[in-house]
């Protein structure tokens, strides 16, 4: 629609409409050159520059690619990463593909509670989830106390922990949601009529998956695998938690470029490496999971019913069905019970047997002043974030929706791009950025790095609401005699005010929880998660795991709180339209 | 009707309710279709018209009772494996195949050689004459077209039974009326057994050999499109098909013979089985017009003032009040001039057209 409009605008109506794209499209042009453009320019260019005696040097050169070019030591890690995560990403989709398909189209009763629950750790700190695999993996871990006890081996192993495998196991475990996520969101929306119309052309169950389910899910596959391969390949928290020398990633290299290493246009090329090679394989997958033709049908799937007694046989199937279906769950879950349980444990050793219940992690909490200013720092930069980024998002929402902006189309994707960098390139990128602008680290740089990724973020949700509404609201307001402004109060807002508050809480969670970004940002002033990362590194103690404990249970109540007020937006929506 | 050892297709006491249900979705449903028969079910939504459809086409399982194809039980018989198909309502076409692809779907799950089911294929697409848009996908089609992809899907295998599910309720009137056409001459031509779900009475009194009324979950009334149109067996099959005045009478004792009567005035010779109140159905159509005066004859007549005209193109309706009623009679624009409101008029129309329902 917006095309049509732009389109339209250099046609027919043109000075009129050029002044009000000139107006309300500034800020998205603005937004896009400050926060999208120029900081990758910035990066592109400093690849390029070479340092002397720990300084840049402003001299143009190729210094940094021919070094990479000559590094088989960085092919390797560059190709070890691109697997891993690659691979990482095929096992959560393979894990989550059936979970989608029996919550999607089998399960008829709770589908949206178990949607939510797999959606749930995807929310809770991802330190939190990779920390609880180190307690599950360690020498002292979990898994090996259990295969010590029971007597499977003789002393504990190292083997699962500080390898290649652990840090695969562990971006499995990341990738299962997306997964999921975007595979049930297309096997939902399949049209229950066309598996019937298999069917009755005389098509099996088999056939019908192979010729009909398949191919209509096949590009969200494609999606959800690039969401998963993305969020790992930039991870450098993971393989430094719980890789040791084998698991290293190409993440934690450009991050100690920028760090220790201080040698930024060596990081810079790195990371444009990276970049590059992530976008030809996400392009490359992307092209394998197209289908053509478009669902048309929109009644969505209708839950078969199934009132016919069952035989013997199906039933045994059915409970199989179940216990298979819960063990994704199990995977899911375990880690963070195994964490919760670990800080209600009366003992500085994280392992079983435990030694009796006490709340000392707790108490031990409230007197750490520079965790209580850590806690108070994230909030601060949370709303911060949200703030900024929810008015941005919901002006650029209405610019791009009603063709105030010219290119609409293009400025919707460049927009997103960030989300789309690793996160190790965009916390790079986002301090080139803000050191060119003298922002001194600490606060304001956090909060303007997180924005560049949660304003996109909101923007699609407000988009994609603004793009259900019927088109006929606005006009039909202003015929009742309102005018932009009062139509934009009296009836937009309050249609996509859900939307609104869905993505700000949802953007408050990623600025609560980001680490990779916020790392190169924070300078000496840390938000939570970055103060825990700080005390990880100089060993931990069980309070790290009362933290995680309470941050797990903050975020639940405000998914809960979301979840609510989305559905009670939705159900009054209903209301209205009945 | 036609014998159970020469029909097609049998339903034999269904019954099915619907989990947390609290009336039948079908009670006691039973007929039979002859081989090459175009049979109708017609009804209201929610009369169950559907879940019968899915019924034969294995997608329900009843509660009670059996489904016979050819004499077969076939009750049991999962979708796939029955030889019958499917027109659906929302076409259910497959978006990411071609039209060409959509129509060869079943010939390929039959096992067909490749050549052979795009040349099968090609033909039954050139049969609904959509030769030329073999290799479009759904979405570029427009609602007519993807209409009949679906029905040359449906008839590539020469299935003998063929189940449509409302197939041209999403089409406007003109193509409405263009399909009607090409779905008779095509089951003519084609010898399937058609078994056709509607809630539209026009078109199953149009293209029907028989037509079961449904309501409830019960079959109201079976029978040709004549016996439903004229010898309506209910109050509801009278109004639900064609479209009927419902007159509130009583039957009583006059002039020594059981008699309707309407507002105390005697309608000569309307059959009335018993007496009591009634209520007397008479179609649009059947009721005439005349100046007031004019000698009835053998016709019953009533003395009213036109109230208002409907102007239809072909035919007027004009709503005539007499006293506490009043009387819609469909009459031909041409010579209906005269009808203005306000005037008076006499209402006549044969006893014999008229039927008479008790309860």
């Amino acid at each position: 629609m917006a095309d049509i409009a732009s389109d339209m605008s250099l046609s027919a109506a043109r000075p009129v409409r050029f002044h009000r794209i000139s107006v309300l499209g500034w800020p998205v042009y603005a937004w896009f050159i400050a926060l999208v453009l120029v900081p990758n320019l910035l990066l592109i260019g400093t690849s390029f520059l070479r340092t002397s005696n720990g300084f840049i040097v402003f001299d143009p050169s190729f210094a940094s690619y021919m070094r990479l070019w000559k590094s088989a030591s960085f092919q390797f890690l560059l190709g070890k990463t691109l697997a891993t995560s690659f691979g990482a990403a095929a096992l959560g989709c393979l894990i989550a593909y059936p979970m989608a398909y029996y919550a999607a189209r089998v399960v008829q009763k709770n589908r949206s509670v178990l949607v939510l629950l797999v959606i749930i750790p995807l929310w809770i700190s991802l330190l939190m989830r990779v920390f609880a695999w180190r307690m599950i993996l360690g020498q002292n871990g979990i898994l090996n106390s259990a295969l010590v006890g029971s007597g499977l081996l003789d002393q504990p192993s190292e083997a699962f922990l500080y390898t290649g495998f652990s840090v695969l196991l562990t971006y499995t475990y990341i990738s299962i949601p997306f997964c999921f996520i975007a595979i049930f969101t297309a096997l939902e929306k399949i049209p229950h009529a066309l598996i019937e119309a298999s069917q009755d052309s005389g098509a099996s169950a088999w056939q019908t998956f192979r010729h009909v389910v398949w191919p209509l899910s096949r590009p969200s596959v494609a999606i959800g695998f690039s969401l998963a391969f993305l969020m790992t390949v930039g991870d450098y928290v993971t393989p430094s938690m719980v890789g040791g020398i084998d698991g290293t990633m190409i993440g934690m290299v450009i991050a100690s470029q920028f760090g220790i290493a201080n040698n930024w246009p060596y990081g810079a090329a790195i990371a444009v490496c990276l970049m590059v090679s992530v976008g030809l394989i996400l392009a490359l997958v992307l092209w394998a999971g197209q289908t053509r033709g478009v669902l048309t049908g929109d009644e969505g799937a209708r839950p078969p019913v199934a009132s016919h007694r069952l035989t013997s046989g199906q039933r045994l199937l059915r409970a199989g069905g179940r216990v298979l279906f819960a063990l994704p769950y199990l995977f899911l879950y375990a880690p963070l019970a195994i964490m919760v349980l670990m800080s209600f444990n009366d003992s500085s050793v994280q392992a079983f047997p435990l030694s009796g219940a006490t709340l000392r992690w707790y108490a031990e909490l409230a007197g750490n002043q520079p965790m209580l200013a850590a806690v108070r720092r994230s909030l601060m930069v949370g709303f911060a974030v949200v703030l900024v980024s929810g008015v941005a998002a919901t002006g650029f929402a209405f610019a791009l929706h009603y063709g105030r902006v010219r290119r609409a189309r293009f400025f919707e994707f460049a927009l997103a791009i960030p989300v789309a960098i690793p996160g190790v390139v965009l916390g790079i990128v986002m301090v080139l950025a803000t050191q060119l602008a003298q922002i001194p680290s600490g606060v304001g740089r956090i909060v303007i790095g997180q924005a560049s990724f949660v304003m996109p973020v909101m923007l699609m949700i407000i988009l994609a609401r603004l793009r259900r509404l019927d088109g006929a609201l606005l006009e039909a307001s202003m015929d009742s005699g309102a005018n932009h402004w009062q139509s934009f109060v009296h009836v937009l807002f309050p249609s996509i005010r859900g939307a609104i508050i869905g993505g700000a809480l949802l953007g408050f969670t990623l600025s609560a929880d980001d680490v990779m970004v916020t790392l190169f940002l924070a300078g000496t002033s840390p938000t939570l998660p970055i103060w825990v990362w700080n005390q990880m590194r100089f060993g931990f103690t069980p309070s790290v795991n009362a933290i995680f404990t309470l941050v797990g249970v903050g975020s639940l109540l405000a998914i809960l709180v979301c979840n609510r007020l989305i559905f009670h937006a939705q159900a009054r929506g209903r209301g209205g339209e009945a | 009707m036609a014998k159970t050892s020469q029909a097609i297709l049998t339903l034999a006491g269904i019954d099915k309710t619907y989990d947390g249900a609290a009336r039948p979705a079908l009670d006691r449903i039973s007929f039979t279709v002859a081989p090459g028969e175009f049979f109708s079910i017609l009804g209201p939504s929610g009369s169950g018209k559907t879940t019968l459809l899915r019924m034969i086409a294995g997608f329900e399982r009843p509660d009670v009772g059996r489904v016979l194809m050819d004499g077969a039980d076939i009750t049991d018989v999962p979708p796939f494996r029955r030889d019958v198909r499917t027109v659906f309502q929302s076409y259910a076409l497959f978006p990411h195949m071609s039209v060409l692809e959509n129509v060869a779907y079943p010939l390929r799950m039959a096992g067909a050689r490749k050549a052979e089911r795009l040349a099968k294929a090609r033909d039954c697409l050139a049969l609904v004459s959509m030769g030329d848009f073999a290799a479009r996908l759904p979405h570029q089609l427009s609602g007519g077209q993807r209409q009949r992809v679906a029905l040359a899907r449906a008839i590539v295998c020469r299935p003998r039974v063929l189940l449509l599910d409302e197939p041209l309720g999403a089409l406007d009137l003109r193509l409405r009326q263009q399909m009607q056409h090409m779905l008779v001459s095509l089951q003519r031509e084609l010898g399937i057994a058609f078994v056709y779900v509607t809630h539209d009475q026009g078109e199953a009194l149009s293209m029907s050999d028989r037509v079961a009324v449904m309501s409830e979950g019960r079959i109201a009334q079976l029978g040709t499109p004549r016996e439903i149109y004229f010898d309506p067996a209910s109050e509801f099959v009278a109004q639900f098909v064609g479209r009927s005045n419902l007159l509130p009478i009583e039957a009583a004792p006059h002039e020594g013979s059981l008699t309707a009567l309407l507002g105390g005035r005697a309608l000569k010779g309307v059959a009335v089985p018993r007496s009591g109140p009634a209520r007397m159905a008479i179609r649009f159509e059947c009721v005439r017009l005349a100046e007031a005066g004019h000698p009835p004859g053998e016709a019953c007549a009533i003395e009213g003032v036109v109230e208002d005209v409907l102007f239809l193109g072909n035919a007027l309706e004009v709503n005539v009040r007499c006293g506490d009623h009043n009387i819609i009679a469909a009459v031909p624009t041409l010579g209906g001039e005269g009808y203005l409101p306000g005037r008076p008029v006499r209402v006549m129309f044969d006893p014999g057209q008229a039927t008479v329902f008790h309860g």
